[in-house]
């Protein structure tokens, strides 16, 4: 990363971390003063939550001039921090009490705890991508798996009407056709394991050792497929995964919003006379 | 086995003769009259380009015979009758039969929220219309008539050419926009037209290309060579001198996008295939200008060529060894000879000014700042095939991979590529998503593309320098928009014949098939369905610039100006 945008995300923490501490700062002077200051911090917090949900909404309506995704994503993410501590300070640095207190609490930790861990994953997986090759478009995934598993059963279905014989057959309906068939080794390839793919690759190896040589270079091209299907399953979870993090995120936030709505009528409609911090 | 051959005759040059109609008479007539009469050329030889290559035409009073911004590629020759030049103001675009591209209104912009259909490809019947004032004719072209000519003439200035006189050849040359509209005057105005092919043709003879070359110093040579930095210095005198001088050239081939096309999908694009301008360690003698199109800034590395850079319009190869060797002039010092090789890069006009005339009127006067370093003796003393020698028109900050991907692929001629990053792009589709919601749920554009590295050009519209696109279009629906220079397709003129999606090398027009609001799809009187071209028109009838830029949460995305890197090279190094 370059110096220029060192000093531009170090800026941006740096008003994030000082608006932080003018919040801890107001809330240890005005607490004893301000009775009513939980109103206020709880108010604060749930316009920060309306605006950042609104930044779905942003993206729902492109043709309207409401500036760049990329600026409200800055927004969403600084303000997010600052919603988080925000939140701490409504509920006075302490655990919450109480069934429906600590349903919230989790909702909101969860939305916040899955809006930080996207993110770091949103920066972290692309480059990931690209180095491993072979970029396709999601969509596509499974026509082209169809089409791999289409060649590498025509190879296994060849070597028996060509070389009489059904040993690669049999490996392939029993260690690849299964391998073909969807995707696999999910976990590994978000994880960067290559155990599968070398597991498979051995296998192969030790078979090669038992085939004439048009054999051996049908396995071969069916080792290739292997290879591309590799590559293929790679793409496919790394690209749902950058997908599927927003389904955890986006709709805890609306369970979120309609527990906060909830929360709030209780707060006004039974602590008439209570003395809130 | 017996086998059977279909044989077919072996087409020649007169089977796609610009008008298959063209009678022998319609020769011989052509050849009684000037400038053909005064041809060096062999009789048979001159009906043959006119049998092949020209077509008489015929216009009423107040039709358009060329339009400002179309990129034709034929001239006219004025046989009977006067047209009428439009010089200042130029033509409104409805006047001249196009549907200009307004921004929409806020409250059409907020509609869109509920108005798009949820069928593909749905247009409202008064897309289709046919524009006021013009028509398409049988043959697939558009005839527009002027409304009101006398009011136009008051208010505009004009210059009327009459029989005899040519016009659009610069144009059909160069593959430069028309720069001007043309009407007809008189009751009915007969013109011969000449396409590109027959015109380089004629340019065989030495009268005809004296002619066409004096057009050209007369009507552009003389504003173009003013707008170039190198030559403001000079006086009155010396700039005619050197009008007089500077040398012409073409190089590389007219229809070159289909040619590059085919050798992309074989996989055998190299630069030793394109047409050479200068070599490498020949004698520097003169300076060229790009003056439309692009070349190829190579040198020698291996056994190959290796790309440092394309030069676009405006831009010049061999002042620094001119000037290097005029700095030594008078002393033992071999004279320096070329150090890269430039190539034509699709079709390149060039204006190559002679090294003694840069000596005699340039270099004298010319100020420091514009003055390249010359050479040092450590550059000079170093390999042959140094890549980083500065040959003054090297761009910091792109790898020499990068820059033979760029060139390779073309992306050079893009206004507005779309370039992604692919290490910050996480593949949301926000971009896609947000081009088809601003255009009707329809996306212009795939995000898939040729990549290199981390950076993937995807498939939309590049909104060219060198629009291949237009030429040939036969209705000018593919066009400029007169505000922004945006490449568009007016739907009302389209007529569906796939020309523009053939020639774009960058596969980033579709042909589709319209629907009416009720999703079932238009068609002719056959039942055969209305195609339309489709394509990234960069939100010109939006607010705020391309959508898909617009909506990339990561920076990824950006529509770029690759005619100069500038931008391109801050944006891979922030």
């Amino acid at each position: 990363m370059s110096a220029h945008l060192w000093i531009r995300r170090l800026s941006r923490t740096g008003v994030l971390l000082v608006a932080i501490l003018a919040l801890v700062w107001v809330w240890r002077h005005f607490v004893p003063s301000l009775r009513h200051l939980a109103y206020f911090t709880g108010w604060a917090l749930l316009g920060l939550m309306i605006f950042l949900t609104l930044y779905n909404a942003r993206k729902k309506l492109p043709f309207l001039p409401l500036g760049s995704s990329r600026l409200w994503l800055q927004l969403h993410v600084y303000l997010g921090y600052f919603s988080a501590a925000l939140f701490l300070a409504h509920v006075s640095w302490r655990l919450p009490q109480g069934g429906f207190e600590i349903t919230l609490a989790l909702l909101f930790v969860i939305v916040a705890g899955s809006g930080v861990v996207g993110l770091w994953w949103s920066r972290y997986v692309p480059g990931r991508l690209t180095s491993r090759g072979g970029e396709v478009l999601y969509e596509r995934i499974p026509l082209i798996r169809r089409a791999l598993q289409d060649r590498a059963e025509a190879l296994a279905l060849e070597s028996v009407t060509t070389g009489h014989t059904t040993t690669i057959a049999d490996f392939y309906s029993t260690q690849l056709a299964d391998f073909f068939r969807g995707p696999r080794n999910f976990s590994q390839h978000l994880f960067a394991g290559d155990q599968p793919l070398n597991q498979l690759r051995a296998r192969m190896e030790d078979l090669g050792r038992f085939l004439t040589p048009e054999q051996k270079q049908r396995l071969d091209e069916l080792g290739a497929l292997v290879q591309q299907k590799d590559s293929l399953d790679h793409q496919y979870a790394l690209q749902s995964s950058l997908k599927w993090w927003l389904f955890v995120h986006i709709p805890l936030t609306y369970s979120l919003l309609l527990a906060t709505g909830l929360h709030l009528i209780l707060v006004h409609g039974f602590s008439l006379g209570a003395t809130t911090r | 086995m017996e086998t059977t051959h279909l044989r077919i005759a072996r087409l020649s040059e007169e089977d796609a003769a610009f008008d298959p109609a063209f009678a022998d008479a319609d020769a011989e007539r052509l050849l009684a009259v000037a400038p053909f009469k005064d041809m060096s050329l062999p009789a048979d030889q001159l009906r043959r380009i006119l049998q092949n290559h020209c077509r008489v035409r015929r216009f009423r009073s107040g039709e358009i015979v060329v339009r400002s911004g179309d990129y034709g590629s034929s001239a006219f020759l004025v046989l009977s009758g006067s047209v009428r030049v439009v010089l200042q103001p130029g033509l409104p675009e409805s006047m001249l039969g196009r549907r200009e591209a307004r921004q929409r209104s806020i409250w059409r912009v907020i509609a869109q929220l509920w108005s798009s259909s949820a069928e593909p490809e749905v247009r409202k019947p008064a897309a289709l219309a046919p524009i006021v004032g013009s028509t398409i004719s049988e043959a697939g072209e558009v005839r527009v008539f002027l409304q009101d000519v006398p009011r136009i003439l008051s208010q505009h200035k004009t210059a009327t050419l009459g029989e005899g006189e040519f016009f659009g050849e610069i144009a059909a040359l160069s593959r430069m926009p028309r720069t001007a509209s043309i009407f007809a005057e008189s009751g009915e105005v007969e013109l011969l037209e000449v396409r590109w092919q027959g015109l380089k043709a004629l340019l065989a003879d030495q009268k005809f290309q004296h002619r066409i070359d004096d057009l050209y110093r007369k009507n552009v040579l003389s504003s173009a060579l003013r707008a170039i930095p190198l030559f403001q210095h000079l006086s009155e005198a010396q700039h005619e001198v050197l009008k007089s001088r500077v040398e012409f050239g073409t190089f590389g081939s007219y229809g070159w996008s289909g040619e590059y096309k085919k050798l992309a999908q074989k996989g055998t694009l190299n630069p030793e295939i394109e047409q050479l301008i200068a070599g490498q360690n020949t004698a520097a003698a003169g300076l060229f200008i790009v003056r439309s199109g692009f070349a190829r800034l190579t040198r020698s590395f291996g056994a190959g060529q290796r790309t440092l850079n394309y030069l676009g319009a405006g831009q010049i190869f061999g002042l620094r060894e001119v000037l290097h060797n005029w700095l030594r002039r008078g002393t033992e010092t071999p004279l320096l000879l070329y150090q890269g090789t430039l190539r034509a890069l699709g079709y390149t006009h060039t204006l190559f000014v002679p090294r003694e005339v840069l000596e005699e009127l340039v270099l004298p006067g010319l100020p420091p700042a514009l003055r390249p370093a010359a050479f040092t003796a450590e550059e000079l003393a170093e390999d042959d095939e140094d890549p980083s020698l500065d040959l003054g028109a090297q761009q910091p900050g792109i790898g020499p991979e990068m820059m033979e991907f760029l060139t390779a692929n073309r992306i050079f001629n893009g206004t507005a590529t779309m370039a992604i990053d692919l290490d910050r792009c996480t593949r949301c589709d926000d971009c896609v998503r947000a081009c088809a919601a601003t255009h009707g749920n329809n996306p212009r554009f795939l995000r898939h593309g040729p990549s290199s590295g981390r950076i993937q050009i995807a498939q939309a519209c590049m909104h060219c320098v060198d629009p291949v696109c237009m030429i040939g279009c036969p209705t000018g629906a593919i066009h400029r928009d007169s505000r922004r220079g945006n490449v568009v397709i007016n739907q009302a003129t389209c007529i569906g014949c796939s020309t523009c999606s053939n020639q774009c090398p960058y596969e980033a027009i579709r042909m589709v098939e319209v629907r009416n609001a009720k999703g079932a799809f238009v068609t002719d009187e056959s039942l055969k369905p209305i195609l339309k071209a489709t394509k990234c028109d960069l939100c010109l009838e939006q607010y705020g610039g391309p959508a898909c830029e617009r909506a990339c949460p990561h920076d990824a995305l950006r529509r770029i100006d690759m005619t100069s890197l500038d931008r391109f090279a801050r944006w891979i190094n922030p």
